[in-house]
């Protein structure tokens, strides 16, 4: 059966708008479910009419024949004179080792996926369990955004909506910070969990900022401090809307923060 | 050029009949590719055009070229917004062809769409490509301008104005902003979230548009097998 879901999902299929995990699951889904296969193949199709939609240029004289003289260019394996009798031991061997070889990059590329879809998951995991942990003692707010996110993070068509980034160290008093940033681009928030911080100074706050392609400056997700350890959890919302979160940024700034990062950035996540 | 007269939507593979996507018949190409019988589904004749190349029969690649190479030229130059670099695209693309013909299986899909698909893909990859370029050396994204369906487009030069009309016709009677949706993800190569900033408004709401649009053009268009 056909449902809105499955004609969304081969709508944007047909048009080449779906990627990553979102594509992969699709595919696994059309090759087990014929009707579906045969609804996203009439989709593709349609779509393929657009193109007669483009306005009319013929193509430029000499093309037809330079496409034709390509064509004739004789393929490389066509120029190696042919003795079967000699070469089919090394044809075999070579067969052989093709096969092989193109067995183990399959079983490598297969294995590649399956491991970077393990680590995404059990990164956003690892996120999920730490924030649990700090955040025990924090208002009843964000206890609930917490739950909330650990509740998508359960169901698994969420985990690839969710953007997990672990920021990496810039400057040196930071060498052993660890920062990870949940964000859920559909609520326009996120979760930030920081580890061995250097402490501030008492006119000074801690700043995450989202880099945003469609803005021109990073947006500021709101101040925070650590404790002496060097800790923090901090549930924020830009105060702009984001279009695309592609990096996270951590800048020193004076107390209450800024507008537009003025400090020193001491850690980025892309 | 030679342009042979063929329905636009039987080109695409549309309104044939149920049982008729499996091409069993053997190819003819090899009576005289160059000057083929009349064709009574040119769906037909694409494919069997394909099944001689894979043999390689080149006439059958001068008779595709002459079939579809004004269509995915416009196709190329309408993503690319440049001339200089659609012919290098859809001689690519023809390569393609010729070197796959073997691999193609008409189950999956008519040869027009496989040859659209082609060179939208690799204008797309192009166009991102130089977008990528241009934010690295500007920090901003590249424009790409909305699409403005022309009043001569690339399935008149196979003389069908009236089944290009159709199509236009069907497009035009979509919401605009499902039309605006449905053309700046085909020829702008935007993604969702792309299209979602260009215009303004939620993610969701975008994808909604885009399976209405594609839907109601499922209705609007003939019957499909």
């Amino acid at each position: 059966m056909i449902t809105a879901r499955h004609e969304e999902l081969a709508a944007l299929h047909a048009l080449g708008l779906l990627e990553g995990a979102d594509r992969t699951a699709f595919e696994a889904e059309l090759t087990a479910e014929p009707e579906l296969r045969a609804f996203a193949g009439n989709l593709a199709e349609l779509t393929a009419i657009l193109a007669l939609l483009a306005p009319s240029a013929a193509p430029p004289p000499g093309l037809k024949e330079r496409i034709l003289a390509s064509a004739a260019a004789p393929a490389p394996e066509k120029m190696v004179s042919f003795q079967p009798l000699r070469l089919l031991p090394w044809a075999a061997a070579a067969g052989l080792a093709f096969a092989v070889a193109w067995l183990s990059f399959q079983n490598l590329s297969l294995r590649r996926d399956n491991e970077a879809l393990r680590t995404g998951r059990e990164l956003a995991e690892t996120a999920y369990r730490m924030a649990r942990n700090q955040l025990a003692e924090r208002t009843l707010l964000a206890e609930r955004m917490i739950n909330d996110l650990g509740l998508r993070l359960a169901r698994q068509e969420d985990l690839t909506r969710l953007k997990v980034t672990a920021l990496a160290a810039l400057a040196g008093d930071t060498k052993e910070a660890q920062a990870i940033a949940v964000w859920d681009p559909e609520q326009q928030t996120g979760l930030l969990t920081v580890e061995k911080m250097p402490a501030l100074a008492t006119w000074q706050d801690y700043q995450i900022w989202v880099v945003d392609p469609a803005r021109e400056n990073p947006v500021s997700g709101g101040v925070f401090t650590v404790t002496p350890g060097g800790r923090a959890t901090l549930a924020f919302k830009p105060d702009q809307p984001v279009t695309q979160a592609t990096a996270f940024a951590i800048s020193r700034e004076k107390k209450g923060g800024v507008p537009k990062a003025e400090g020193p950035v001491l850690l980025l996540g892309q | 050029m030679l342009i042979a007269p063929a329905p636009l939507l039987l080109l695409a593979g549309f309104a044939r009949p149920a049982d008729d996507t499996r091409h069993d018949a053997p190819a003819r190409m090899s009576e005289d590719p160059a000057n083929p019988r009349p064709a009574d589904d040119p769906a037909e004749e694409l494919a069997r055009l394909v099944q001689a190349m894979a043999g390689g029969d080149r006439a059958a690649l001068a008779r595709l070229y002459d079939l579809l190479g004004g269509p995915l030229h416009a196709l190329a130059l309408r993503v690319l917004n440049d001339s200089a670099e659609a012919p290098d695209i859809v001689h690519d693309a023809f390569l393609q062809l010729w070197r796959k013909a073997g691999d193609y299986e008409p189950a999956r899909g008519s040869v027009f769409a496989w040859a659209a698909t082609l060179v939208r893909n690799r204008a797309i990859d192009r166009v991102r490509t130089r977008k990528r370029r241009t934010e690295i050396l500007h920090g901003s994204a590249a424009e790409i301008l909305p699409a403005a369906v022309g009043d001569s487009d690339a399935a008149d030069r196979l003389g069908l104005a009236e089944q290009a009309g159709a199509v236009r016709a069907a497009l035009a009677a979509l919401a605009p902003e499902q039309r605006t949706a449905l053309e700046l993800a085909y020829f702008g190569g935007l993604t969702q979230q792309e299209i979602s900033a260009r215009l303004n408004e939620p993610l969701g709401t975008i994808k909604a548009r885009i399976r209405r649009g594609l839907l109601r053009l499922r209705e609007t268009l003939p019957a499909r097998p």
